[in-house]
């Protein structure tokens, strides 16, 4: 042995020169100290599964996008920058206005002009907020794949810590933060304390999600059925899509906001591009066979059928996308797992 | 002669398997190591676990709640003896608390889990029947005899006993061995003689300070009621390469005994119990040969090739390709976990993969899912951190056994102590270098003590280390 290392010693705790501080052992990440030594085989690049990846390029596409110059950005912000200069001049002289008529008159304009700009304020910092938290549920995602993959325990009681952290303020996952702060202080590998959390946190919520879906596939699903134009399931089957994407984005980590919204939109639409005609889990020949022998029996139920398999589609896209952990002891679901009932020959849509 | 046995065997072993796939559904989890290792420490823990319900967070079942409710029933081997759960448990607890007594024989335990299945359909409820088989590892190192010949076996132990580390054990031997001429009358009294030297070498091999792993056969440490018969009265004789064994002489009489002990002992053991196991766990205690020295730990090294070619033996001929031992997954756990600071557990656990990398590499389409894996069925210590002047060690704090010493402290069995056992080289290939065997205090960095079984609340589990992941390996699939 050439290297000197520390010598084995024992301290006897009734020893008087032995002062113990019995806190309990903390493992509290910020103590953990990052003396890694390399190792003594470089860990390769961990492997991601395929659907991960779908995921994390749907992410990047949409809700962890980065700010960057384009020219159509450098279009829009002139525009917008003119149009608020515009509101500007506009507003200033109304106020003028007013206090010519009255100064009463134009104090009432200043209050609610203060109104207007407070609201506005507000608005802009829950968008901010909202924007912000979607990306940092994003960037988790990725980073607990990477830390699940390579079984890294230091980063997993990080990340998993973030993770619970995010549910602070739902009473409902009192018992799996819990379990997750125990297994935290416990000795547990990275890959394993990333799956206690999986189980213990999200798998409440990946049943709210389902259910939602469930739900909105029911409603598009009779209302195409039973509509007398298409004009109404056209908008009826949106204006359902977008709620449904917006209540997976709460269920997982809170109100998307306006901006939010759309870049989420953006990452599903990516997801499925990316996934192609094919569902997650499910062949294209499964939806076309469910289609088909719907359709066999009337072809507005068809329809719905079809209808219910696109807002299923969208609904588990948006799943993927708003879950701030990868899929691993829970598997990823596909359209025949949140809507079973579409597959099974029509008869309860 | 020897190509009839051979075609009764093989029928045995199929008739065997194929009355297993009739009954059914039991999985057979067989938990084996060298002696000392913990084996029936870790079997009582995880029944104690699995019975008492308690959340085995890392086992996916049990993390889910689907384990309803878990119970011993009779087991299936009426030939076999019964795991004595009660008596190990018996003596973890109390004031008079101590490690069980070590496993010296085969024994058995069946396990019902009433579960329910994952399914988007809804759950099914279903049962699952563990059994639970104990045994030395050291009849493991006996399976690879059933293919060597007795001067293929006298030349190889010759030579293992030959090496720097084991040749002041062997003396006696050696010395035994020259006076007689293989090619001499056989005679009993010098069978016995030659047999009594040899075990001896065996035995001393096993001792504490040396902790050098056994070479087979197996039996000769733990010899049961065979003890004094003709098919453990033998011993490798020096022969020369291409020597022919003349009838009648010492040599013929060894390589019969050698062969009986292949028929009565070996084979059955092979057809009875082996060959049935579905999923096999092999307890390592690399912490003891690391307090002994490299040379210790280069010839467990080979032991766990040996026990790993066991699980190949057979494989060869057409008619055991078809009927092979049928073990799945393997675990490889290095026990006794809670000696180090959990920090180390990853340098461990990287010892412990280059100990059976090779052993892993050598058996090739071994057609099972191999993991290694750092645990402690029972955990007896805690962590801490121990500050002294200026240093900071990552410590553990128990009661070490009586009289286990460190840096000229001797304890007593009473009083805790915060141990810092050394730190484990970040590459474990350093700790192979050298050659010392048996190494004191002060020449070694490393030294780990025993700790007491820890005290637990009446009736609840004593805390583990990853006993969990272990289990969600071996029986996972099964409950999903």
């Amino acid at each position: 042995m050439s290297e000197r290392r520390p010598r084995p010693r024992a301290f006897r705790l009734d020893d008087g020169k032995v002062a113990v501080d019995d806190a309990p052992g903390s493992f509290a990440p910020k103590t953990i100290v990052t003396t890694e030594q390399p190792r003594f085989e470089a860990p390769p690049e961990p492997e991601l599964d395929e659907g991960e990846r779908e995921i994390e390029s749907a992410q990047a596409a949409g809700v962890a996008r980065r700010f960057s110059f384009s020219i159509g950005g450098l279009i829009l912000s002139a525009l917008g920058g003119l149009a608020s200069l515009a509101f500007g001049l506009w507003t200033t002289k109304l106020i003028d206005d007013l206090f010519a008529r009255a100064s009463a008159l134009g104090w009432i304009g200043v209050a609610l002009l203060v109104a207007l700009a407070l609201g506005l304020v507000a608005l802009v910092a829950r968008e901010t907020l909202a924007l912000l938290r979607q990306s940092r549920i994003a960037e988790l995602h990725a980073a607990l794949a990477r830390a699940r993959a390579a079984d890294d325990r230091d980063d997993a009681r990080r990340l998993v810590t973030r993770l619970a952290a995010l549910y602070e303020k739902r009473p409902e996952t009192a018992r799996g933060r819990a379990e997750v702060r125990e297994a935290i202080e416990s000795i547990v590998d990275g890959r394993d304390l990333i799956d206690i959390a999986e189980r213990a946190l999200l798998r409440s919520l990946d049943a709210k999600a389902q259910a939602e879906i469930a739900r909105a596939v029911k409603a598009v699903s009779l209302v195409t059925t039973l509509s007398p134009r298409a004009i109404v399931d056209v908008v009826f089957v949106l204006a359902q899509a977008a709620r449904l994407c917006r209540r997976i984005a709460e269920i997982y980590g809170g109100r998307p906001g306006l901006l939010g919204f759309l870049r989420l939109v953006r990452s599903i639409g990516a997801h499925i591009a990316i996934t192609g005609g094919m569902a997650v889990g499910d062949s294209l020949l499964q939806q076309v066979v469910g289609h088909g022998i719907a359709s066999r029996i009337s072809s507005r139920m068809g329809e719905g059928v079809l209808n219910g398999l696109l807002t299923a589609r969208v609904g588990v896209s948006a799943l993927g996308v708003c879950r701030p952990a990868p899929f691993a002891v829970v598997p990823q679901p596909g359209v025949s797992d949140v809507a079973p009932f579409l597959f099974s020959g029509g008869k309860d849509a | 002669m020897s190509f009839l046995s051979d075609l009764r065997f093989e029928a045995a072993v199929t008739a065997r398997s194929v009355l297993d796939y009739f009954q059914g559904g039991a999985v057979r989890l067989g938990v084996t190591g060298l002696s000392r290792a913990g084996k029936t420490v870790l079997v009582t823990a995880l029944i104690q676990n699995l019975l008492a319900g308690t959340r085995l967070p890392v086992l996916g079942a049990s993390a889910e709640g689907r384990i309803a409710r878990a119970r011993l029933d009779p087991q299936p081997d009426d030939a076999v003896p019964r795991f004595p759960y009660e008596e190990h448990l018996a003596a973890l607890s109390g004031a008079e608390r101590h490690w069980p007594e070590s496993t010296t024989r085969i024994s058995e335990l069946r396990l019902t889990l009433e579960f329910e299945h994952t399914s988007r359909w809804g759950g099914k409820p279903a049962e699952l029947a563990i059994d639970i088989v104990d045994y030395p590892g050291e009849w493991l190192l006996d399976l690879p005899l059933l293919e060597k010949s007795f001067a293929d076996w006298s030349r190889e132990t010759l030579a293992a006993s030959r090496d720097k580390a084991r040749a002041p054990l062997a003396a006696d031997w050696h010395a035994a061995l020259t006076e007689f001429n293989p090619s001499d009358v056989a005679d009993e009294e010098t069978a016995r003689e030659l047999s009594l030297a040899f075990t001896g070498y065996l035995r001393r091999a096993k001792d504490d300070v040396y902790a050098l792993s056994t070479l087979p056969p197996g039996r000769f440490l733990m010899p049961g009621e065979l003890e004094g018969s003709p098919a453990l009265t033998f011993a490798p004789l020096d022969l020369a390469d291409e020597a022919e064994i003349l009838p009648d002489s010492l040599a013929a009489m060894m390589a019969r005994r050698y062969e009986s002990y292949k028929t009565h002992i070996v084979r059955p053991f092979f057809r009875d119990h082996f060959c049935r196991l579905d999923r096999q766990i092999v307890l390592v205690d690399a912490l003891s040969a690391l307090n002994s020295g490299p040379a210790a730990l280069a010839d467990l090294e080979r032991a766990l090739g040996e026990i790993l070619d066991a699980f190949r033996v057979g494989r060869a001929s057409m008619w055991s390709s078809l009927f092979r031992p049928r073990v799945d997954r393997i675990l490889f756990a290095a026990t006794k976990a809670d000696c180090l600071h959990h920090l180390s557990h990853d340098r461990l656990e990287a010892l412990l993969k280059l100990l059976t990398q090779r052993a892993i590499g050598r058996a090739e389409g071994l057609g099972a899912e191999v993991d290694v894996v750092a645990l402690a069925a029972v955990r007896a210590t805690r962590e801490a951190e121990v500050r002294s002047g200026g240093e900071v060690m990552k410590a553990i704090v128990g009661v070490p056994e009586a009289g286990e010493t460190l840096g000229g402290d001797r304890f007593d069995g009473a009083v805790e102590a915060a141990v810092f056992p050394g730190e484990l080289p970040a590459d474990p290939s350093v700790l192979f270098e050298g050659d010392g065997v048996a190494l004191p205090e002060a020449l070694n960095d490393l030294r780990f003590l025993r700790f007491r079984p820890p005290i637990s609340a009446r009736g609840r589990p004593a805390p583990h280390i990853r006993l969990d992941r272990a289990l969600q390996f071996l029986i996972g699939d099964r409950l999903a």
